[in-house]
C-alpha cells in the first residue's frame, strides 16, 4: 500500500522553549485507521495540528500524495481533503444540524440567498450515505453529545474530505456511545476514508485501529500493527516503563464516620434542583467515589463542602461539626482539597512556587509566622517547600520560579503535597488526575491509597470510571442532582455504573 | 529581573526617540532640548533635590495605585484621597499650633487619616452595597474635588486672600529642609520601605498579593478576603492622603485652589508603567518628576514649550507598556527559533 501522507522530521517548539514535536517522521496509508497514542503532552495533538495547518512547524516536510505541501491554514488542508475534529465540540448550539453542517460552504441561489431546500437535501443525502442516523432539522442543543460529534464529522464529510483527524473523540462520550462511534469510523474506512485517531485510552485504540503510532516526549517510539501488540506493551512504550493496571485496593477496616452530607440541596433561581436531598457518609479509612456525567451536581456538591456556594438546604458535617456554619478558614482545618482546575482554584499560576506551596499552611501552622502571625517566616517557608518537593518528588528549577513553569504533573504533585500535609481528617478530591499523564496519575492514585491506609476519609469526584474502579471502596452515582446509586466497588461493573450515569435510578 | 530591566531601558529609549521626533517635526532641536531638560533636573545637587521633592506626591500616589492594583481592588480614588489628606493636614496645622517635633508627625497622621477616611467610604459602599470600587472611587474624586473647593472658599477661607485658599498652617508644621533636600523625601522613602515590608513580608501582604493574582485560590486557601479588602483600601487611601499632607507641608503651607494638580493621575500612570512593582514605581516616579522638573527650565533655555513634558509622559506610558508586553512575546519566539534550529541541524 502506498503512503498517502508522509511526515518527515517535523519539529515544533512552542515559544519560549517547549519542544512539543521533536523530529517526527511517520506515514499514513490510504484507507487505514491509524491511531496516535501517548501521554498528555507527548505531542499527539500538536503533530496533527502541524499536518492540518493550524500550527506552523519550525522545520521538516510534509508529503501528501507524493507532493511536498505545507498548509498555511486549515482551509487549505480541507481543500486537499484533510479534515480535523477537535477535542471540544465546536458547533453553534442554537443552529440546526443542517445549518451547522453547511456553514461556510452554503449552497446559494441568485444574489447569494441561502438555498435552504438544497442545503437540507444535501445534508440528508450525506446522512444517508454514511448511515449516521441524524435528523438534519434538529437543533444542536437538543441532541446528545454523541450526536453532536457526528455533526462535526458530517461537517467534514460534506466538504468531501478523505482524511479525518479525530482528537480524543471518546473523551466526551459515555461507555455506551463509544462502540457506535467505532462502528461508524470502521464503515468510513471501508468506504475508502483514512482516519487518524488520537487517544490515550489503550483499550479503545486496540479495538479500533489498523496501525498504532506511539509517541513519548515529542518523539515517535514506534509504529506497530494493532493485531501484533497489546495493552501492556503499548503502555510500556508510552511511559517508558511498566505500568500497573490492576486495582491496588486492599482490604482495610473502615473506622468511624468522618464526613456526612445530610439532605444537601441547592435549588437554582428558576427552580431547577442542582443538588436534590443528597445524603451520604464517608468513614475513616475509606475512599468513596462520586461518578456521574459532568453537570449532574458534582460541582455544586464540591462548592457546598468548600463554602464557595451556600446550599439552599441541608448540612455537611466533618467529625460532627457542621461545615455550613463555618468560615472557609475554619473548614480548612477539617478539609483538604484538590480541585480539578489547577490554575483556577488550586494555585496562582504567576506566583512563585513557594507562595503557592504555603497557602493555608500560612494560616493554620504557627511555624510559618512570627510576631503573632504578623510576619511570614520565609526561612521556615523555604524549608517547607524543600521538604514538600523531596517528599512528593516535584521537579522544579528553583523555589522562586513561577508556578506555571512546572509541568502539569509537577503542578499537581505540589498541590497534592500541600494539601496532604495539612493535618485534616477529610480529603476532598475533585478530578485530581484530569489532564495528567499516566505516570503522574499512577502517583496520585498511590497517594490517595496511602491516605486511606493512614485512616483519613477520602471523597473522590471523578469523570473517569477506570480511576474510580482502581482506587475506591464505594461508588456513588450522581444523576440530576440526586444520588442515583450507592454501589460497593467489588460488586459492580463499569457497565452498571454507566447505566446509572445515563438513566439515573430507573436503571437496573 | 534582567528582562524587566532590559524592556524598561528599551521602552524609555524608544519613548525619548519618539519625543525627539515630535520635537524635530515641530522645528526644535531635540538634542539640545533633552540636554537642557536633564541638565536642569538631574545634574548637580540643587536640580536633583528639586526633582526628588517633586517626585514625592507622584511616588506616594503611585505606590497607592500599585499596591491596590496588585492586590485586586481597583482603587482609582487617589486624587480625592490626596486632597482629603491635604485638607485634614491643613486644618490640624492651622488650629493646633504645636512645636515642630509634635506638629510634623501629627500633621502627617492627619493626612493619612484623611486619605484613609475617603477610601474607607468607597470600601464601605463596596462591602455594604456591593457597589464596584472602580466606579465609586472615581465618583468620589469629583465629590472630594468640589467639597475641598467649597471648604477653602467658604468656611476655611483666608479673608485677606484674593483667591480661594485657607490660612497658612502654623510654622511648626512646615516640612524642614536638610541642606538642599526636603525632609518630605525622607518621609516618602520611609513610607515606601514600610509598604515594601508589609507587601512582601507580612502575612497580610502575602494574602493581598495572592488575592490580586487569583482571588478564588486565595479564598479557598483560607485568606480573609473581606478583611483584606478593607485593609488594602485603607492603606492605599492613607498613602494618597500622606501625599496630600506632604504637598501642603512642603510647599504652599496652606490649601490653595488646584492644590491636587495632576499628581495622583500621574501616580496612577507611573503604577501602570511599573507594572505595579514597588521598586519600579519609585524609579519611574523619579524619572517622570525629572521630566516635569526639567521641562520648565528647558522652555526658558531652548524655546521648546514645557507642554512637551506631557507629550513625553503620554508616549512613555504607551511605549513602556507596549515594550514590556511585546518583549516577552519577542524573546520567547526568538528562544523557540534557536531551539528549533539546534534540533534540525
Amino acid at each position: 500500500m502506498a503512503d498517502l501522507i508522509a511526515l518527515h522530521d517535523l519539529v515544533k517548539v512552542y515559544p519560549p522553549n517547549v519542544l512539543a514535536v521533536d523530529e517526527v517522521s511517520v506515514s499514513f496509508r490510504k484507507g487505514e485507521i491509524h491511531s496516535i497514542v501517548g501521554e498528555n503532552g507527548a505531542g499527539k495533538s500538536t503533530l496533527m495540528k502541524l499536518l492540518y495547518g493550524l500550527v506552523p512547524f519550525d522545520s521538516g516536510r510534509i508529503e501528501f500524495e507524493g507532493e511536498s505541501l505545507r498548509f498555511r491554514e486549515p482551509g487549505e488542508a480541507i481543500a486537499h481533503g484533510i479534515g480535523m475534529v477537535h477535542q471540544e465540540i465546536e458547533l453553534i448550539s442554537q443552529y440546526r444540524v443542517w445549518e451547522n453542517v453547511v456553514l461556510g460552504a452554503e449552497p446559494v441561489r441568485a444574489f447569494g440567498r441561502l438555498d435552504k431546500t438544497r442545503a437540507v437535501e444535501a445534508v440528508r443525502g450525506k446522512i444517508e450515505e454514511f448511515q449516521f442516523n441524524l435528523d438534519p432539522l434538529a437543533r444542536v442543543d437538543a441532541i446528545s453529545v454523541a450526536a453532536r460529534q457526528k455533526v462535526e464529522i458530517l461537517k467534514l464529510l460534506y466538504r468531501n474530505v478523505s482524511v479525518l483527524i479525530l482528537d480524543e473523540p471518546t473523551a466526551v462520550l459515555t461507555p455506551q456511545e463509544i462502540p457506535q462511534l467505532f462502528a461508524e469510523l470502521k464503515r468510513l474506512r471501508d468506504g475508502g476514508h483514512t482516519i487518524l485517531f488520537i487517544s490515550h485510552r489503550l483499550d479503545e485504540v486496540l479495538a479500533l485501529s489498523d496501525r498504532i503510532t506511539v509517541m513519548r516526549k515529542g518523539r515517535t517510539v514506534a509504529t506497530v500493527a494493532a493485531s501484533g501488540t497489546g495493552k501492556e506493551a503499548l503502555a510500556e512504550m508510552m511511559v517508558g516503563r511498566q505500568v500497573i493496571f490492576t486495582s491496588r485496593r486492599r482490604e482495610h477496616p473502615r473506622g468511624k464516620v468522618v464526613f456526612e452530607a445530610r439532605n444537601l440541596s441547592r435549588v437554582r433561581a428558576d427552580g431547577l434542583r442542582l443538588l436534590d436531598e443528597v445524603s451520604f457518609r464517608v468513614h475513616a479509612g475509606e475512599i468513596v467515589g462520586i461518578a456521574g456525567v459532568e453537570g449532574n451536581g458534582q460541582f455544586e456538591l464540591v462548592n457546598a463542602v468548600m463554602g464557595l456556594a451556600e446550599p439552599s438546604g441541608g448540612s455537611v458535617h466533618v467529625e460532627g461539626r457542621d461545615l455550613t456554619a463555618l468560615s472557609i478558614l475554619e473548614r480548612r482545618k477539617l478539609v483538604s482539597f484538590v480541585s480539578q482546575d489547577r490554575g483556577g482554584m488550586g494555585a496562582s499560576l504567576q506566583a512563585s512556587i513557594l507562595d503557592d506551596a504555603i497557602m493555608t499552611h500560612h494560616r493554620l501552622d504557627g511555624r510559618f509566622t512570627f510576631w503573632h502571625g504578623l510576619v511570614l517566616d520565609y526561612r521556615a517557608a523555604r524549608d517547607f517547600v524543600d521538604r514538600l518537593a523531596a517528599r512528593f518528588s516535584v521537579q522544579m528549577a528553583s523555589r522562586s520560579s513561577e508556578f506555571r513553569s512546572l509541568s502539569g504533573g509537577n503542578q499537581q504533585k505540589l498541590i497534592l503535597g500541600r494539601e496532604l500535609l495539612l493535618p485534616t481528617p477529610f480529603f476532598l478530591m475533585d478530578q485530581p488526575t484530569r489532564g495528567l499523564d499516566v505516570g503522574s496519575i499512577e502517583y496520585v492514585h498511590g497517594e490517595i491509597l496511602a491516605m486511606r491506609d493512614a485512616d483519613r476519609a477520602v471523597l473522590l469526584v471523578s469523570a473517569d470510571l477506570e480511576e474510580l474502579f482502581l482506587v475506591t471502596d464505594r461508588i456513588l452515582v450522581m444523576h440530576r442532582g440526586k444520588i442515583a446509586a450507592d454501589l460497593a466497588t467489588e460488586g459492580t461493573t463499569v457497565e452498571e455504573v454507566g447505566r446509572y450515569m445515563l438513566e439515573g435510578k430507573a436503571a437496573s | 529581573m534582567s528582562r524587566k530591566l532590559w524592556s524598561g531601558v528599551v521602552g524609555v529609549a524608544v519613548a525619548l526617540a519618539v519625543g525627539g521626533l515630535i520635537m524635530l517635526l515641530q522645528g526644535y532641536e531635540p538634542v539640545s532640548a533633552y540636554g537642557a531638560l536633564f541638565q536642569l533636573s538631574l545634574a548637580g545637587a540643587g536640580p536633583l533635590a528639586t526633582t526628588l521633592k517633586n517626585s514625592v506626591p507622584l511616588i506616594l500616589t503611585g505606590l497607592s495605585a500599585s499596591v491596590a492594583f496588585a492586590s485586586g481592588p481597583i482603587n482609582l480614588g487617589q486624587p480625592g484621597q490626596l486632597v482629603f489628606g491635604a485638607l485634614a493636614a491643613t486644618l490640624v496645622g492651622i488650629y493646633l499650633p504645636l512645636p515642630a517635633g509634635l506638629a510634623v508627625p501629627l500633621l502627617l497622621a492627619a493626612g493619612i487619616a484623611g486619605g484613609a477616611l475617603w477610601s474607607g467610604v468607597a470600601a464601605f459602599l463596596r462591602q455594604a452595597f456591593g457597589m464596584s470600587e472602580f466606579i465609586v472611587t472615581l465618583m468620589l474624586n469629583m465629590i472630594a474635588d468640589f467639597f475641598t473647593a467649597w471648604a477653602i472658599a467658604y468656611p476655611f477661607m483666608d479673608r485677606k486672600a484674593f483667591s480661594p485658599m485657607t490660612l497658612p498652617i502654623a510654622g511648626g508644621g512646615w516640612m524642614p529642609d536638610l541642606g538642599p533636600l526636603s525632609a518630605s523625601v525622607l518621609v516618602m522613602l520611609a513610607a515606601a520601605a514600610i509598604v515594601w515590608f508589609v507587601f512582601r513580608r507580612w502575612r497580610a501582604g502575602y494574602e493581598w498579593r495572592m488575592t490580586g493574582q487569583n482571588s478564588v485560590f486565595a479564598r479557598l486557601g483560607g485568606c480573609d478576603i473581606d478583611r483584606n479588602f478593607w485593609a488594602i483600601m485603607l492603606v492605599t487611601g492613607a498613602l494618597a492622603g500622606l501625599a496630600g499632607a506632604l504637598v501642603v507641608m512642603g510647599g504652599p503651607h496652606r490649601f490653595i485652589k488646584g492644590l491636587g494638580a495632576n499628581y495622583a493621575w500621574d501616580g496612577i500612570m507611573i503604577a501602570i508603567m511599573a507594572n505595579n512593582g514597588i521598586l519600579g514605581t519609585i524609579v519611574y516616579g523619579v524619572f517622570i518628576a525629572a521630566i516635569q522638573t526639567g521641562a520648565l527650565g528647558m522652555e526658558l533655555i531652548t524655546n521648546v514649550p514645557s507642554e512637551i513634558a506631557q507629550v513625553l509622559e503620554a508616549v512613555l506610558v504607551l511605549v513602556i507598556v507596549a515594550t514590556r508586553e511585546y518583549a516577552n512575546v519577542f524573546l520567547d519566539r526568538m528562544a523557540a527559533r534557536r531551539q528549533a534550529k539546534g534540533r534540525s541541524a
